[in-house]
């Protein structure tokens, strides 16, 4: 076997090999996936540079600065009121807390969570960060030349409390424990210089006014989102379940509006909503999209697929129509439904043409078209664009590893059966 | 809507619903058809007010000609749907969209692939590098459109070149949000494809003696052609509906090199004649691209033992 392949030592990886091969196939199949990451995260990590231009310089001297001066804020932990204090607090408590249990294996409800080197790792790590990463705020602000030293002593600080966390879980080496309580503490303090100190990020919320446009695409996308899943359950509900003449014609009507996009009928429907004098208003930005013929034919593969035994058996114990949907076919066919929500969740966030077409004043905006007019408004405070731009990306961060499993079942629905 | 437009099609071949028994066809449940009623109406009320009326009207308004940038309009009949869409200004817009489609595909294809083959094996701390990977399904084309804007942009870029305003690269400029954006979307379906072969005919084919290379090529790949042919058919859709990419980035120019079909008709929703004429130039281009997919899905690409 080892023999008769010669070839390829990054890709191979049979069983039959020398110890010493199969471990620098390993090597040589980490070092890809890192290199095709640096790539795919590329984008992302060159913004994020750019956004916070000063203090980090561009990379190279002489190319233009932002005229509109982005400082780190004189501040400690505990400046900038009440709220953010706790915001920022908890985002830590959160984040070593997580780690602690990816480290551990354990899960939350698991008494052994909470053993004391833990909660010495949550508090104390927490508490370390606090008082670090004042003095790091302080010595960016006054540029004072010890900011490296001061950052690579927090590190290893918080670093030293997580480490009798990790070793208290049984399958780890007292090395790998020391290693991830380094790298931790290089995360968090990394975490903490660019998401907490530069002044950017509010800068840039409030200077586009992202507030009031993300809470209007919220508002449109739960709207549209509720609106399409009951749609279709429903529509999809009388295909399966119900009799009723002209259904072959109906469902050939429902699947026919594939054919029309939105693009290819925008023109009609923008006049639809002038006629109607709706321009920027909510019920333009959400009634064309109330129905969805996708979750129809998705939904109802997913009734299609529940034996008919469990409908006789229902109608017998004197259930009616609306009583099965409710009680039997919407939660026997969760994952398909729970796949479209977030499906059709995340095409009405990230809907783009038609709120451009239909919102004439800019105080409509949703948060992708204030996200245009930030990037065409000043190319001079590019950072402060860059910024409102990766702002907006964070719900759906959120939300992609919150419901990671559902989205990928919903995308890839179709490709494979 | 792209989602929608792409995701049932290829799927869409099974048999409408079971046909009733002959003898049965007549009788209906008046109760049952009330409530059939109830539940499709509202989804009837939207597809008939926002897609079969807007169009209807389309279809009539492109034979009436916008008088003074549209103050009045003179019926033309069919000379006007004869005169955009054998014009130049449709031919041009057409060949935008295309170019926009050949480079967003072919990329997609091969570097979703490259991911999806590169993720899918058993190593440790695999699901950071999947979960990295798939992570571009989390900007909007907004968000990617205006990062790539920065980072190509003459004036502050970080890599400062001239594409965004130089005609010939203007296109490329525009496709690159969206080519990196279609990775994690690439990846996540090609990555599905992968786990949905079976791990023994892969022991199989090393245990025939075949190379990692061939084993991709002869085995991984044809066993996973129907999915690479979804993928093909959602990102040919995206290509041709793509508008933010050029909205944000280029805005149509230079000169006009970046105008698509879909930024043309967006353009054109104050004239309606026109516009209309151009939205049905656009929907023939669906058909023929749906027909396409259709044609090639019929030749069953895999070969399984369906």
């Amino acid at each position: 076997m080892a023999t008769s392949d010669v070839n390829r030592g990054a890709a191979e990886l049979a069983m039959g090999q020398s110890p010493a091969r199969r471990n620098a196939g390993v090597a040589g199949q980490y070092l890809s996936l890192g290199l095709l990451s640096v790539l795919v995260l590329g984008p992302i990590g060159l913004t994020v540079i750019q956004a916070l231009s000063p203090p980090f310089r561009y990379v190279s001297a002489g190319r233009p600065l932002h005229p509109v001066e982005v400082s780190w804020q004189d501040r400690t932990w505990f400046t900038g009121g009440p709220l953010s204090v706790i915001v920022r607090t908890l985002i830590i408590v959160a984040l070593l807390a997580w780690l602690q249990k990816v480290a551990s294996g354990v899960s939350w409800r698991d008494k052994a969570y909470l053993a004391p080197s833990r909660i010495v790792a949550i508090v104390g790590g927490t508490v370390v960060v606090a008082a670090a990463m004042s003095s790091v705020f302080q010595s960016f602000f006054e540029a004072d030349g010890n900011t490296a030293l001061i950052v690579a002593v927090a590190m290893v600080l918080v670093a030293a409390t997580q480490v009798w966390g990790y070793l208290s879980s049984p399958k780890r080496s007292p090395a790998a424990a020391v290693v991830m309580a380094l790298f931790t503490g290089f995360g968090v303090i990394a975490f903490c210089i660019v998401t907490m100190g530069p002044t950017v990020w509010t800068l840039a919320w409030t200077r586009y006014n992202l507030g009031p446009a993300m809470g209007r695409s919220l508002v449109m996308t739960v709207c549209v989102t509720v609106l399409q899943v009951s749609t279709a359950t429903m529509a999809a509900y009388a295909f399966v379940f119900l009799r009723f003449p002209f259904k072959r014609i109906l469902f050939a009507l429902f699947m026919a509006t594939l054919l029309l996009p939105l693009e290819v009928t925008l023109v009609g429907n923008v006049a639809t909503i002038r006629q109607l004098e709706w321009t920027d208003t909510m019920q333009a930005l959400v009634l064309p999209f109330g129905a969805a013929a996708l979750g129809t034919f998705l939904i109802r593969q997913g009734f299609r697929g529940l034996p008919p035994e469990i409908r006789d058996a229902t109608r017998l114990d004197g259930y009616g129509h609306w009583a099965f949907l409710t009680k039997f076919a919407v939660p026997l066919t969760r994952p398909v439904i729970a796949a479209f929500t977030v499906i059709s969740a995340l095409s009405a966030w990230n809907q783009y043409l038609w709120p451009r077409s239909i919102t004439e004043s800019n105080a409509f905006n949703t948060l992708q078209i204030q996200l245009r007019l930030a990037s065409s408004s000043e190319v001079a405070n590019a950072n402060q664009a860059i910024a409102a731009a990766l702002v907006a990306a964070v719900p759906v961060v959120l939300l992609l590893i919150a419901f990671q499993r559902q989205i990928i079942r919903g995308l890839t629905a179709g490709a494979v059966k | 809507m792209s989602v929608s437009n792409a995701m049932a099609a290829p799927s869409d071949d099974a048999p409408v619903v079971e046909a009733p028994k002959k003898a049965r066809r007549r009788r209906y449940d008046a109760k049952e058809v009330g409530l059939a009623v109830l539940f499709l109406l509202p989804s009837l009320a939207v597809f008939s007010i926002f897609f079969y009326l807007p169009f209807a009207r389309l279809l009539s308004w492109g034979t009436y000609e916008s008088v003074r940038g549209g103050s009045s309009y003179n019926q033309v009949g069919i000379d006007q749907y004869q005169e955009v869409l054998g014009g130049g200004e449709f031919r041009a817009g057409l060949w935008h969209s295309l170019q926009f489609v050949i480079y967003t595909v072919p990329a997609g294809l091969i570097l979703g692939t490259l991911l999806a083959v590169a993720a899918h094996r058993r190593l440790k701390g695999i699901k950071v590098f999947q979960a990295i990977f798939s992570s571009t399904l989390a900007s909007s084309v907004a968000v990617s459109s205006v990062i790539f804007f920065f980072l190509f942009n003459p004036a502050v870029g970080f890599f400062e070149v001239s594409w965004q305003s130089d005609p010939s690269w203007a296109m490329f400029a525009a496709a690159l949000p969206a080519i990196w954006q279609n990775l994690g979307l690439a990846f996540v379906i090609v990555l599905a494809g992968l786990q949905a072969v079976p791990d023994e005919v892969m022991e199989a084919a090393r245990l025939d003696g075949y190379g990692p290379l061939r084993r991709l090529t002869r085995i991984t790949l044809p066993l996973i052609s129907p999915v690479l042919m979804f993928l093909l058919v959602i990102l040919v859709i995206y290509g041709f509906q793509a508008f933010a990419q050029i909205d944000i980035i280029t805005k149509g120019g230079p000169g006009g090199a970046t105008e698509t079909l879909v930024f043309k008709i967006f353009k054109q929703t104050q004239d309606y004649g026109k516009g209309a004429v151009l939205s049905v130039g656009l929907f023939c281009v669906t058909l023929v691209v749906t027909f396409f997919q259709f044609a090639i899905l019929d030749r069953r690409v895999h070969y399984g033992d369906e």
